[in-house]
């Protein structure tokens, strides 16, 4: 199955007595981001990177290096590799589900890397049966595997004809949003902010797809490495300004295109009656957005 | 929960400006984390860099980002010149369209960040956008640039905040047509009750839990065994492996009605 790909992992989904035959094949690669090399400042030579000992500063070959775990104030246990490497249960190439959580708690947040699980032939029939409980169940598998040597969680659910696994980051990796946000105020937003807000949103719905995103930062820079070369001032970004607090009603009634002048006031009712202001004045937004920078930025009437 | 912020900036809809920080949302900074020693003084090992040509190291300072433009001349650049990349997506998320929640294929999403407002000026700003989005379902979809590359991002409201994911490049995300194509797109109607009987004896509530890590804690009762005995154990314990067989189940059926049986039996049934 899946000819013409290498599987990253073949091995069993185990769900009660029933093990199938499966592969994983990797979804998602990671590209190259844009790579610098290391610059000497004073002689404009590339810089090499070599390993030396802390102490005598002199250079520690491959061989004579270690692990180590930091205890305290820079005292160090030697670890051997190998005892590392003990604590790797050995791997039984098998997905064991432990559990089918409902769809709904699925907390992707968690997420790590995605893979394709496929069935071969033998394991089909349990495969394509437990895909479709799955879907009609509403739920998503949790499954326990040694895999590229670290015991993994992985998240099954179905997609398409086939089965997605996602591993999940361990949850000491993973911060709670409830901690991260403790801290904001508890604010409620209502009324014509919400129906103002609700509106602008109403303007921008449309459809998303990531795979025609293009990435314009490597022009930027290249742009900017020519202004370098020929000694030309870089180029400035608009300063921000920000909304202040009691500017929001009337920067939130701008932008729904509901302010035709500034002593007129709109009743509340209009909130959703003028879609079509809304589109002029969006487009509007992005022409002085793409005007020089000498643009002053629409402010909002006091 | 004073975390330093990884990014400061601007959240931006049409005409309301806020600022905003953002932290991410995973960390490995809890793993445990081995040093590189030198087996025979027991130091740490460090790295240095040292002049490709002259082959002295160079100071602290004194190694800056080369942008190549041929062969061995280079164009530093400051971090203050990287900062000036005439993007307006380095520093502003600008919301510009919203798309149902749920409607980005969860294989695109690739690193969680916390947003949240910088000072108590955006906080009314930030709670309309976010409150907004909640009330119609939707995410917003913007770009920024993370890791000296601009991305697509999404913005999805959660509690208090936002979840700013950043998105992988449609050339990083392979098309699952290919893998799904061959595998039968209906399974055999009298399995399913059975798997859904299954489905049911083993269902659970989500946990994070489920997400631990044993080897961790193996690591972890590793070093402390060290620490208190401070000379080396040849004893540590290995993972028993599972032996059971794992080929061709011939009868799923049975299988299955065996499975919940079993699970009948073990009194975990709900």
């Amino acid at each position: 199955m899946a000819s013409g790909h290498r599987a990253q992992w073949k091995g069993f989904l185990k769900f009660g007595e029933v093990s199938c035959g499966v592969a994983l094949y990797t979804a998602a690669s990671t590209s190259e981001r844009i790579t610098f090399n290391s610059i000497n400042k004073v002689t404009g030579n590339r810089v090499n990177r070599v390993f030396i000992d802390s102490e005598t500063e002199e250079r520690v070959e491959r061989e004579d290096q270690t692990k180590g775990f930091e205890i305290e104030n820079g005292q160090f246990i030697i670890i051997d590799p190998e005892e590392v490497a003990a604590t790797i249960p050995e791997s039984n190439k098998t997905l064991d589900v432990q559990a089918f959580i409902p769809s709904s708690e699925v907390d992707d947040i968690y997420f790590d890397k995605p893979y394709y699980l496929t069935p071969d032939k033998m394991g089909a029939e349990a495969f394509a049966a437990l895909r479709d409980g799955m879907r009609k169940s509403k739920v998503a598998a949790i499954a326990r595997a040694v895999l590229f040597r670290r015991m993994r969680t992985v998240l099954i659910r179905p997609q398409g004809n086939g089965l997605v696994a996602t591993t999940l980051n361990y949850d000491y990796e993973v911060r709670s949003s409830r901690k991260a946000f403790e801290e904001m105020p508890k604010l409620n937003i209502e009324g014509e902010m919400l129906a103002l807000a609700k509106h602008i949103i109403g303007t921008k719905r449309g459809e998303f797809d990531p795979a025609s995103f293009e990435d314009r930062y490597e022009a930027a820079l290249a742009e900017l490495v020519k202004a370098k070369i020929e000694g030309k001032a870089l180029p400035k970004r608009k300063s921000v300004e920000v909304s202040k607090p009691s500017d929001l009603l009337a920067a939130l009634r701008e932008s729904a295109g509901l302010m035709k002048t500034a002593s007129h006031k709109p009743k509340r009712t209009a909130a959703n009656a003028n879609a079509g202001t809304g589109r002029q004045r969006a487009a509007r937004g992005a022409a002085e957005k793409a005007a020089s920078s000498k643009a002053v930025p629409q402010r909002k009437a006091s | 929960m004073a975390l330093r912020p990884y990014w400061k900036g601007y959240l931006k809809l049409s005409l309301v400006t806020c600022p905003v920080n953002m932290t991410p949302a995973t960390s490995e900074s809890e793993k445990v984390r081995f040093h590189t020693l030198n087996r025979l003084t027991g130091n740490r090992v460090v790295s240095q860099y040292i002049d490709s040509v002259t082959g002295k190291p160079v100071e602290d300072g004194n190694d800056a980002k080369g942008y190549a433009r041929g062969e061995n001349d280079y164009v530093i650049l400051t971090d203050e010149d990287l900062d000036a990349v005439a993007l307006e997506t380095v520093k502003t998320i600008d919301i510009e369209k919203f798309v149902p929640a749920n409607s980005i294929a969860s294989v695109y999403l690739e690193k969680p960040h916390y947003l949240m407002p910088d000072n108590s000026v955006g906080n009314e700003a930030f709670a309309v956008i976010r409150d907004a989005m909640k009330a119609d379902k939707v995410v917003g979809m913007s770009k920024l640039v993370i890791g000296r590359r601009e991305r697509a991002v999404i913005l999805e409201p959660r509690e208090e905040g936002i979840v700013l994911w950043s998105l992988r490049f449609g050339d990083e995300v392979r098309p699952e047509e290919s893998y799904f194509e061959d595998i039968d797109n209906e399974a055999d109607p009298d399995l399913i009750p059975l798997v859904q009987q299954l489905i049911r004896k083993k269902s659970a509530h989500w946990s994070p839990d489920m997400a631990s890590d044993p080897i961790q804690d193996s690591l972890l009762k590793l070093i402390s065994k060290k620490k208190k005995a401070m000379k080396p154990s040849n004893k540590t314990a290995r993972g028993e492996p599972d032996a059971s067989a794992k080929s061709n189940v011939v009868n799923i059926m049975d299988a299955l009605r065996k499975s919940v049986a079993a699970e009948l039996k073990s009194g975990k049934a709900r």
